[in-house]
């Protein structure tokens, strides 16, 4: 985990001529050579295959072992998280993001977006050098048109404005700093695409600091959120959901488990997982946050003003008095949260805080979160200025407000109001496209950075590639415009081992400083003092949100996207929403209950009007959705995502992804409302008509409930349980009993002995439900660790999605009062695997330690396997699946084949990682410790939901929970001898004793 | 020599008192003649199919399985449906050649040489499929044991495609040793009319068929030999594929009474087509005398039959279903009946049930018309039975996560189309170019009928003599 | 038809003859068979002279052998080591410094051809100063020993149970021009695997009474070389 600079000549041959030549053989191309190549050899005599070139270094790299891989510690800037990741480089070059198990924030785990910032580092369509309308100059003519323009500027005045999203990197900050300091009138303008501004300008007014406050989920026994999506795209994720599992572990002396309420009007990831959920409009959040209070201020003592609840329906109140009781008797350990962008909503929040003592213990003012700084009302301001023409010279970086932002026919006008429009981004976005320059920053993973997520962390961003693009960072560009010629790395260390390196004590000298803090990836400082909110914020006028509505927008982030500048990821595109389970698109979402009533089947083309703004966009109908809320994601139809036109198979009767010169998805952001406080995402009014269009949304599950359908059910049969559930309340009273099994035990009534003999371990996994909150980290780690080919929407909609780990999320229970189940659904590693029987060649067969082994060379693809699979894991190579992407194919781990056209794969329990660990342990004469093998999906699990270990080592962790009362086999009464366990989800909602013999699944007989 | 005589109450097998010679020029006359309009017209058809089927086979082959409408739930659908189904069709071949020649059912004398082509040209369309539906056929020979630089690498005895390829390859080698045996005396026949390259051509074929006592004798040993020999073949094949489901564990696959009841299926549609085709060939070719309505009859009552047992074997699997108590096998069952796939199941019941029962009457019996229609629809539900049992079964099996749909492409269906126009392709060069009905039985069943009667003139120059006529007849009594 | 019978059979037999001594003769292999593949190098180095005569320890250079997967191609800088200091082979050296005494003079440096092309390749000249604008190149060998891109195999366990280099490369240390001595076919490693005893340091011994196909000899499993 050093630091460790990348010689020019450490870069393998492999990746030269990649990045600069042309495209080289695949390993598959090589393969179907092979296969074709058959007849011909044969004839042919010993004729070899094309000549391979060994081309060793030319100096001996040191601490690079030729054929190792090894770890590089840096910070992921997917988004503003900041959270820690180990990038494992081969050659020079990372092949796979792995989350920091020693990071504070991130706690090992890495999201979905993380883990494809891997894809966007070899993406072929970043820019290349600087560039003005025209096309590219080089940076010094850059450089010397800003310089000059600068100086002119601050000889006879000019308004300077830096438009960014929120920049939580010290060094930058200050160059920043430096800069505006250096003009006459200049301003930093921060925004977020999710605004959290309301949240800052509330403590602006409650604490006197414009702060966003650190949250612990982890204390909080009791969590009440309205609308915020904590473990899905609010603010930190990981580190939320990181939090959330921490305070949830029934396996733990004694259990411990939260109870989160879920006040929501669209169906979000935290509402799937929430123990209660009660579904409300838009309009009903901010009374019921005042009932919240008003309850609270009585159970306290006190006299709460009341507040008119005019506008909420009874039952949402009731359930707020009994929320509030709950949260009452857990105070000190109980939090209120809202993701509403509304000061109203979140003053009452703040009371509510405080009220229940709640900062200080679950949330933190004094080490504040600092990764979103965005300030709706700065943006505002500018808005006006740019539309005035006052502005003199603006710089946009590390954002696309003509993208983000509603209006931005007005934006653009404004910006050609401009003198200069700079864009420091690192591919020609809709902003890059309207500025006078184009000054692209590099990829995270190809330069220097630092990031402060929270007061008094800092953490490092190093290199992990030599640079494959020409580009220059803010922080580089910003100083060199000061004269200050200084590279990257050389600003970074000055500013941590001056500014950083006085604000701890721990290390005496500033060079030992920045060494630890660049093995470790981080440090830990004190806390810079938060100024006091200059001009505290006004008093909001009034809710934003508009009167009760037939039906209202909500506008949100999604998993895969949580905003534009991840649309240009294949990986990210093809992910389906762990919710909707729809790839490539988003939707309309609207409740069955409404679809019912407007006509609307899912693949309806709606046309959406709020005010004179109106988009057209396929309907979606989603349970568990308030039945006057219309749901539309965020961040589709980016500029230029006709890329992916021709992505996947080219055949007789494919379409395409998207047709050229169309995007994917739609943008939504022209639906964003304005208000004077800024941006507002959910609450105003829409109206949906029909087009009469049809389009086929590209859903990677078909049946969504654990029940059969009605007319097919057999007694006794009506519900299927491979996702089950328990109340914590059943489970506590009789752990032992509390999970029901239907069915005989597994192993019991055999026919035939074990067929096989296990030599050492027997790997598996364990999975526990109670833990998986869906976030489809682990999909994408896999995709990543495994090579598993991006096929297009045209084959996702044909379920030929390659997935070799999936996530079958599953609705139960009543229309609206669904309970909701993800589940990670992998190879099982069957001891009596059907597939092993049936294949004619022997390409899939048993290891001695328990895997079920897919041979890729051996396979004829005859697909008996997949047919008798009960659990339907295995993924056949349909087609030649594009890899001629030369520089994507960077990314490819070169430690797994990459399968050709006809042959079955499926998940190996990254048996690439078992053998490598066991050749590491033979070369050591060790034996593999417990946990030394970790699979992808583990590594990147933000909430350690999947562990591999070996269930012949009883004291190994994975054992361990195997052996659990919760634990049980999918499909087990099949006799399979599944080597995956399932520790049955958890369900604790103290409110509703009732439930508690409902909540635990799959009641009948699978 | 009792039972040689037909009985009294039964009509003779041959109509229109035949002399051999008139025998001989019937069935050879065909061969002399140059092809009818309705043989081009048919032929062509037929090669165009055949022509469709090649270009949709060379594409799939080029781009993948992927032009298939399979997904990651239906990994099987038209291939092994037309694999089974082809497969079923060749059955009636051996049976009547084999079993009918063992109980000595005289009739059979007529079809058997067309059915035991027909069994050939079908086990070739069925011998396709497993091929075409592999991710890379060009690998195909791994399923053949064979020594390797591998380890050597075997294959697997377990798994039924693996049976598969034994089972369909003894198959189709005894079918054919048997049939052309058959052949042997008319080719000797062939090569005494014809002359210049022709009689050099049949000389080879007919491995210089003499037609002497001796020759005679063997040949008829070696036909019972081969028979008895083949007679197993007619179980085994069909169990054998039947396992590629019923060993697995899918739900509406994992069932015990496939053996005999795919057997007693392949039996039905195998004589479907067969009486399909008889009924066009004595009508194109004009051998109502010898495609008798007593032979129509009588395979109309084997279909009536087998029909009857396999709608026993759909009410047993619905039974089983019901009585095993098991969730899945309910369901899949429900689901097949009244799923998605509900039409499927529909046409397969009214077409192998419903349909057949009309042969129990007489007046459907002497309609040629409505016999013809029943056979087809017997084909078309048996087509649909195998499509039924594969894709409704698989589409919907443990996870609802995995559940799917399926639906054809273009591709898929072309490939169907042209395993039939590689069938008839064949079947009508065959009419063309080889005697399609066994002169040389029929003249033994002739000539026995009539108990020796006075062998007309004209026969002496085929080598057919009233001695080995009489020899023959001998020689049946021996092997029976 | 009798001279018909007879001719068929004289091919027949002429043909089994015909493959059975082909086969025989290793003369035709299988493909992917690549025994006895011994490609001209840019360089002519020997590994008789290196290994052989000279006995240096084949981790000196394939240093990566015992650590990772790849036992690695020395970096061209490793050569430096010693031929910064040996420009050519001894009894040239030695001449040179019979004539230089004759003549009475200074022995020249004597380079020899092949060592000038490492030179060349490292941008030196033959007093080993930087030629100008020349850049280093890594040596670019032919690669010899290539398994099929679907083979995944380790050294590091091979040689920590202290299987000799010679197993599979062959009497290295005698080659002239490295070449490839053993097929390194599935077949070939698996006779091995099976033959060897599964003594693994660290993990208990094997239990000599189970079932021989998995405990007496080291790993056959597939994914211990295809993943």
């Amino acid at each position: 985990m050093d630091e460790l600079p990348i010689p020019a000549d450490a870069i393998s041959a492999e990746l030269e001529d990649l990045v600069f030549a042309g495209l080289p053989a695949t390993r598959r191309s090589f393969l179907r050579a092979a296969g074709f190549g058959v007849g011909v050899a044969a004839v042919a005599g010993c004729s070899r295959a094309p000549v391979q070139k060994a081309i060793p270094h030319l100096t001996p790299p040191e601490s690079i072992v030729p054929g190792r891989a090894y770890a590089i510690a840096s910070t992921c800037a997917g988004c503003s998280a900041a959270c820690g990741v180990l990038a494992t480089c081969r050659d020079g070059r990372p092949v796979k993001l792995e989350g920091n198990p020693e990071h504070p924030l991130s706690r090992g785990g890495l999201c979905a977006v993380g883990q494809a910032e891997l894809l966007s580092l070899y993406d072929s369509q970043r820019l290349d050098g600087a560039r003005d309308r025209e096309g590219g100059i080089g940076w010094d003519q850059a450089d010397q048109l800003v310089v000059a323009e600068l100086a002119r500027i601050r000889a006879d005045g000019g308004r300077v404005r830096l438009l960014t999203g929120t920049v939580h990197s010290p060094s930058t900050r200050a160059v920043i700093g430096r800069l505006l300091a250096s003009l006459p009138d200049a301003a930093h303008v921060q925004y977020d695409a999710a605004s959290t501004s309301a949240i800052l300008d509330a403590h602006a007014r409650s604490h006197g600091q414009r702060i966003l406050p650190r949250y612990f989920f982890e204390q909080a026994q009791v969590v009440a959120s309205f609308d915020a999506d904590f473990l899905g795209t609010w603010i930190s994720p990981v580190e939320h959901a990181a939090g959330w599992r921490q305070a949830r572990d029934p396996e733990a002396e004694p259990p411990r488990m939260s109870t989160v309420v879920q006040f929501e009007g669209r169906l979000s990831l935290t509402g799937t997982r929430a123990d209660r959920r009660v579904r409300i409009a838009p309009w009903e959040t901010e009374p019921a946050l005042a009932r919240l209070v008003e309850r609270l201020g009585v159970l306290a003592g006190g006299r709460a003003p009341s507040a008119s609840a005019g506008r909420a329906e009874t039952a949402t109140l009731e359930e707020v008095d009994a929320v509030a009781g709950l949260l009452w008797q857990h105070r000190g350990a109980a939090l209120v949260v809202a993701g509403a962008a509304d000061g109203v909503a979140q003053d009452l929040v703040n009371r509510a805080n405080v009220l229940l003592g709640a900062y200080g213990r679950t949330l933190d003012v004094e080490r504040p979160s600092l990764q979103k700084r965005g300030d709706e009302r700065a943006l505002e301001q500018l808005r006006q200025e740019l539309a005035a023409g006052a502005v003199d010279l603006l710089l946009v970086a590390g954002c696309n407000p003509v993208y983000e932002l509603p209006d931005s026919e007005d934006l653009l006008a404004g910006l050609s109001a401009t003198a200069m429009v700079i864009a420091c981004s690192p591919s020609l976005d809709e902003t890059a496209a309207a500025a006078h320059l184009v000054l692209p920053e590099p990829h995270s993973l190809e330069s220097w950075g630092d990031a402060e997520p929270v007061a008094g962390f800092c953490t490092l961003q190093q290199p992990t590639a030599p640079p494959l693009r020409s580009a220059r960072t803010l922080r580089a560009t910003l100083a060199r415009w000061m004269g200050d010629a200084r590279g990257d790395r050389e600003l970074l260390q000055a500013h941590w081992e001056s500014e950083l390196f006085a604000r701890q004590d721990a290390i005496g000298s500033p060079a030992a400083f920045f060494a630890a803090a660049l093995s470790r990836g981080f440090a830990e400082l004190a806390p810079q003092p938060v100024p006091g909110a200059e001009a505290a914020a006004p008093a909001p006028a009034g809710s934003a949100f508009v009167a009760p509505a037939d039906l209202v927008l909500v506008l949100h982030p999604q998993i895969a996207i949580p905003d534009g500048r991840h649309a240009h990821n294949p990986w990210l595109q093809e992910l389906p929403d762990p919710v909707s389970k729809v790839a490539w698109d988003n939707c309309a979402s609207v409740s069955p209950a409404t679809a019912r009533e407007l006509g609307l089947r899912a693949g309806d083309v709606v046309r959406l009007n709020a005010g004179e703004r109106a988009i057209e966009l396929p309907a979606w109908v989603q349970t568990g959705q308030h039945d006057r809320v219309v749901a539309v994601a965020l961040g589709y139809g980016r500029a230029g995502t006709d890329r992916f036109a021709d992505v996947g198979p080219e055949w007789l009767q494919a379409r395409a992804t998207v047709e050229s010169g169309g995007t994917i998805g739609e943008n939504a952001a022209p639906l964003v409302a304005r208000t004077a406080a800024g941006r507002v995402f959910a609450g105003a009014a829409v109206t949906v008509e029909k087009t009469g269009r049809r389009v086929e949304l590209a859903c990677s599950q078909d049946h969504h409930t654990l029940e059969v359908p009605a007319h097919l059910a057999p007694k006794g049969g009506e519900v299927r349980d491979p996702a089950r559930e328990l109340a914590f309340a059943a489970w506590q009273a009789d752990p032992e009993h509390a999970l029901h099994r239907g069915h005989h035990a597994p192993g019991e009534g055999e026919l035939w002995a074990a067929d096989h003999e296990n030599d050492g371990p027997r790997w598996g996994l364990a999975v526990d439900l109670a833990a998986c909150t869906g976030c489809s980290a682990c999909v994408i780690a896999c995709q990543a660790e495994n090579n598993v080919p991006v096929v297009g929407k045209d084959e996702v909609r044909r379920h030929r999605e390659m997935h070799w780990l999936r996530i079958d999320r599953y609705f139960e229970g009543a229309e609206g009062e669904e309970r909701v189940h993800h589940q990670p659904m992998m190879c099982q590693h069957c001891d009596h695997a059907p597939c092993e029987t049936v294949c004619p060649v022997l390409a899939t067969v048993h290891s001695a330690s328990g895997l079920n082994q897919q041979v890729y060379n051996r396979c004829v693809g005859t697909r008996y396997c997949a047919n008798n699979c009960p659990y339907k894991v295995r993924r056949f190579n349909w087609f030649d699946y594009a890899h001629d992407d030369a520089l994507e194919n960077l990314a490819l781990n070169p430690d797994v084949t990459v399968r050709s056209r006809g042959v079955m794969e499926k998940c190996s329990m990254c048996v690439q990682r078992i053998q490598e660990a066991r050749s590491e342990a033979r070369r050591r004469g060790e034996k593999v410790e417990d946990g030394a093998i970790r699979t992808a999906c583990q590594q990147s699990c933000p909430t350690q939901a999947i562990v591999f270990g070996d269930h012949a080592d009883p004291a190994g962790r994975m054992a361990r929970l195997a052996a659990s009362h919760r634990a049980y086999g999918v499909l087990d009464e099949l006799g399979v001898a599944p080597s995956v366990r399932y520790l049955a989800g958890m369900n604790n909602d103290p409110l509703a004793p009732a439930r508690a013999g409902h909540a635990e699944t799959g009641g009948g007989h699978g | 020599m009792a039972e040689i005589h037909a009985p009294a109450v039964r009509p003779p097998t041959i109509l229109g008192d035949k002399t051999l010679g008139g025998i001989t020029s019937d069935v050879f006359a065909p061969l002399d003649r140059r092809p009818t309009r309705l043989w081009w017209w048919a032929f062509l058809s037929a090669a165009a199919a055949l022509l469709l089927g090649t270009v949709c086979v060379g594409y799939q082959i080029m781009v993948g399985i992927g032009t298939w409408g399979l997904n990651r739930t239906v990994g099987w659908a038209f291939d092994i449906t037309n694999f089974v189904f082809w497969v079923g069709i060749g059955h009636a071949g051996t049976l009547i050649s084999a079993v009918l020649l063992l109980f000595r059912q005289r009739w059979r004398t007529s079809i058997n040489r067309s059915a035991e082509a027909m069994t050939i040209f079908a086990v070739m369309c069925a011998g396709l499929f497993p091929v075409i539906h592999m991710g890379r056929p060009w690998l195909a020979f791994w399923v053949f044991p064979y020594p390797n630089a591998r380890g050597p690498l075997w294959v697997n005895w377990r798994s039924p495609l693996l049976w598969d390829v034994f089972a369909i390859g003894t198959y189709f080698t005894i079918s054919l040793v048997f049939w052309y045996i058959g052949l042997l005396p008319d080719l000797g026949t062939l090569r005494e009319r014809a002359r210049g390259l022709r009689k050099k051509v049949f000389g080879w074929l007919s491995l210089g068929w003499d037609g002497s006592a001796r020759t005679w004798a063997r040949y008829e040993v070696a036909c019972v030999l081969l028979a008895a020999l083949a007679t197993p073949l007619v179980v085994s094949v069909h169990s054998v594929v039947s396992s590629d489901f019923a060993t697995a564990i899918l739900p509406g696959w994992h069932t015990t009474v496939f053996p005999p009841y795919f057997v007693v299926g392949a039996v039905f549609s195998g004589f479907a087509m067969v009486l399909m085709l008889m009924l066009i060939a004595r009508k194109v070719m004009h051998l109502e005398d010898y495609m008798t309505m007593r032979h129509v009859h009588a395979m109309c009552k084997v279909i009536v039959f087998t029909g009857s047992i396999v709608g026993l074997a759909y009410g047993t699997e619905l039974f089983m279903a019901w009585y095993s108590g098991n969730p899945y096998e309910k369901f899949a069952f429900a689901n097949r009946m009244r799923g998605p796939f509900g039409w499927a199941y529909g046409v397969m019941v009214f077409c192998n049930v419903i349909a057949p029962q009309l042969l129990w009457f007489r007046k459907v019996r002497w309609s040629l018309g409505a016999v013809f229609l029943i056979t087809i629809l017997v084909n078309v539900g048996m087509w649909f039975e195998r499509f039924v049992i594969i894709v409704s079964s698989l589409h919907r099996d443990f996870l609802p996560s995995a559940w799917t749909g399926y639906v054809p492409t273009w591709i898929e269906l072309g490939t169907l189309l042209g395993s039939f126009g590689l069938f008839f392709t064949l079947f009508l060069l065959f009419c063309r170019f080889l005697p399609m009905i066994a002169a040389s039985e029929i003249k033994a069943v002739v000539a026995s009928e009539r108990h020796h009667a006075p062998v007309a003139e004209g026969v002496a120059a085929e080598g057919v003599t009233t001695e080995n006529v009489a020899a023959e007849c001998e020689t049946v009594e021996a092997a029976a | 038809m009798a001279e018909g019978r007879t001719t068929g059979a004289f091919v027949l037999v002429t043909l089994a003859f015909g493959s059975i001594t082909l086969v025989a003769t290793a003369d035709i292999r299988l493909p992917g068979n690549h025994r006895g593949y011994a490609p001209e190098q840019p360089i002519a180095f020997s590994h008789r002279q290196h290994a052989g005569e000279l006995k240096i320890d084949c981790q000196y250079c394939h240093y990566a052998a015992s650590k990772s997967p790849n036992a690695g191609i020395p970096p061209t800088g490793l050569c430096m080591n010693c031929h910064a200091h040996v420009s050519a082979g001894f009894d040239a050296v030695l001449e040179e410094r019979e004539a230089a005494e004759a003549e009475g003079r200074d022995p020249r440096r004597i380079v020899s051809p092949e060592i000038a092309k490492l030179y060349a390749a490292l941008g030196l000249d033959d007093d080993l100063d930087p030629v100008p604008g020349a850049e280093p190149r890594p040596v670019e060998w032919i690669r010899v020993h290539d398994l099929a891109d679907f083979v995944y195999f380790d050294h590091r366990p091979h040689m920590a149970t202290g299987v000799a280099c010679q197993t599979c490369h062959g009497p290295v240390q005698g080659m002239e021009r490295i070449r490839q001595e053993t097929a390194l076919s599935m077949g070939w490693c698996l006779d091995c695997h099976r033959k060897s005893p599964a003594f693994r340091p660290g993990e208990p011994l094997p239990d000599l009474t189970a079932p021989l196909r998995y405990r007496h000899h080291v790993s056959t499993d597939c994914a211990t070389c295809h993943f």
